[in-house]
């Protein structure tokens, strides 16, 4: 009796469609990101918010949370890192299999943001590269799943043609910093470039303080 | 009106004066066994056991007694006041350092509590710039081996027979000085570039191996698996083993 029963087009049509394969594959991958999350500090609870019941991450495809690098697909870096976690960081990348994407989330991992100091990564994309930055301090579960979302939204933009110039990695660059000394400048200037810094805390009078130029207008 | 002028010109401090909070004007850091103050007895009775050894002492936040000592007999002063009777100051919450910056010199703090006889004291030490060296008191109190690390690493204070001293916090190929210190700049020495490309080449397995974490009892795995007949009495034995070699 299911013989005569019409296909989801409609009756008298095949029970197959024929598609692009990018879209499928890129389909697949984005509705199963299976997160690695590298919580830190406070993001990590609003992280941990978003899995919960409340905002159901869930629903996005996000279905497991995967405390193994070598079964995730999304980094979610969410907290301050500092220098003598950067090598972590950066082997828990380097064991995470392609396709693989990065989401830095919250000001700490995306700046720095108020720990301008001499123990703290000023931005995680000097050590990883970063796809998606969620900005909040932390931000909301909401903004998690915006952030999900848009790389989902870049899944959906790639494809298999180009997959070696789009995923490319350099054996010799594993470990390395993720940027050459220019970029880490450019990065993090004008916060957190020590030769440029006028202000030395203490009693000792410098004769400059404070910087004009980081101030809000 | 006029009652409203002269309540603001004098303000009545009679019952505030007479209230537990002592400022540190009113009391002042007394040199010398002549002036000991009477509240604690633990500072009278190092006064009385160490007169050249104790070098003044002051009340803190109204009820807090530090104690400042020589630094080369602090083995000696706190030694004493773990063991003597009296005194039985067997908890060492914190050893920790301040550095008041304009070269003044680098205060030792140990933060003792006496669980007996549930009293506080805090013991400083001074220490010059130029002679940032202090006896260890691991050997009074085997818990002061990660502070003192703690206070090595960040102002550079060196414990004299400390078992292992070496850094804790900041990485161990960390070159760029002490970071607590007052004449240390807030982002460090090294340019960023520099700092991310040192952070990078260090390996965190060659600090942390498995004998400093603990060595773990090798467990017994899969010794269900080749006696499944006789399951329930070889994980049994298996078992008992494995509990004697931990032990």
């Amino acid at each position: 009796m299911g013989v005569d029963k019409p296909g989801v087009l409609g009756a008298g049509t095949p029970a197959f469609l024929t598609t692009r394969l990018d879209f499928v594959v890129n389909w697949a991958r984005r509705n199963s990101l299976w997160p690695m999350p590298f919580g830190t500090a406070c993001c990590a609870i609003e992280m941990m918010a978003s899995a919960a019941s409340n905002f159901d991450l869930a629903r996005f495809g996000m279905e497991r949370m995967s405390f193994s690098p070598r079964q995730a697909d999304v980094l979610i870096c969410a907290g301050r890192v500092p220098y003598k976690l950067a090598p972590v960081l950066r082997r828990i990348w380097d064991q995470m299999m392609q396709p693989k994407w990065c989401i830095s989330m919250g000001a700490c991992a995306s700046s720095g943001g108020v720990f301008d100091v001499y123990s703290m990564v000023q931005g995680i994309d000097t050590i990883v590269p970063v796809d998606v930055y969620i900005p909040g301090c932390p931000p909301r579960p909401e903004g998690l799943i915006y952030g999900l979302m848009m790389v989902q939204e870049k899944i959906r933009g790639e494809s298999l043609t180009r997959h070696g110039e789009l995923r490319a990695e350099d054996p010799l660059a594993v470990g390395r910093p993720r940027a050459d000394d220019q970029e880490v400048s450019d990065l993090t200037g004008p916060f957190g470039n020590s030769t440029q810094q006028n202000q030395v805390s203490g009693l000792v009078d410098t004769g400059a303080v404070g910087r004009p130029e980081d101030r809000l207008p | 009106m006029p009652d409203k002028g002269s309540v603001a010109s004098a303000p009545d401090f009679s019952t505030v004066a007479s209230g537990p909070v002592r400022s540190r004007a009113e009391v002042p850091e007394r040199e010398g066994p002549a002036s000991v103050p009477p509240g604690n007895p633990t500072v009278t009775a190092l006064w009385e056991q160490f007169p050249d050894g104790v070098l003044r002492n002051r009340v803190c936040a109204g009820d807090e007694d530090v104690v400042y000592i020589d630094p080369e007999r602090v083995t000696e002063i706190l030694g004493w006041l773990h063991e003597t009777a009296g005194q039985q100051y067997d908890h060492l919450a914190d050893v920790t350092a301040v550095d008041y910056g304009g070269g003044r010199p680098i205060e030792v703090v140990y933060q003792l509590w006496s669980i007996p006889h549930r009293a506080a004291l805090r013991v400083k030490c001074e220490l010059p710039l130029d002679a940032l060296e202090i006896d260890s008191v691991t050997g009074i109190w085997v818990g002061a081996d990660w502070l003192e690390r703690e206070v090595y690493d960040l102002f550079g204070v060196t414990f004299q027979g400390h078992p292992d001293l070496r850094r804790i916090l900041m990485p161990e190929n960390y070159a760029e000085g002490h970071p607590l210190r007052k004449d240390f700049p807030l982002r460090g020495r090294f340019s960023r570039a520099e700092q991310t490309r040192r952070a990078l080449t260090q390996d965190p397995e060659d600090y942390y191996m498995p004998g400093e974490i603990g060595e773990r009892t090798p467990q017994v795995v899969g010794s269900g698996a080749d006696g499944g007949d006789d399951a329930a009495g070889s994980g049994a034995g298996v078992g008992t083993e494995g509990g004697d070699d931990g032990l």
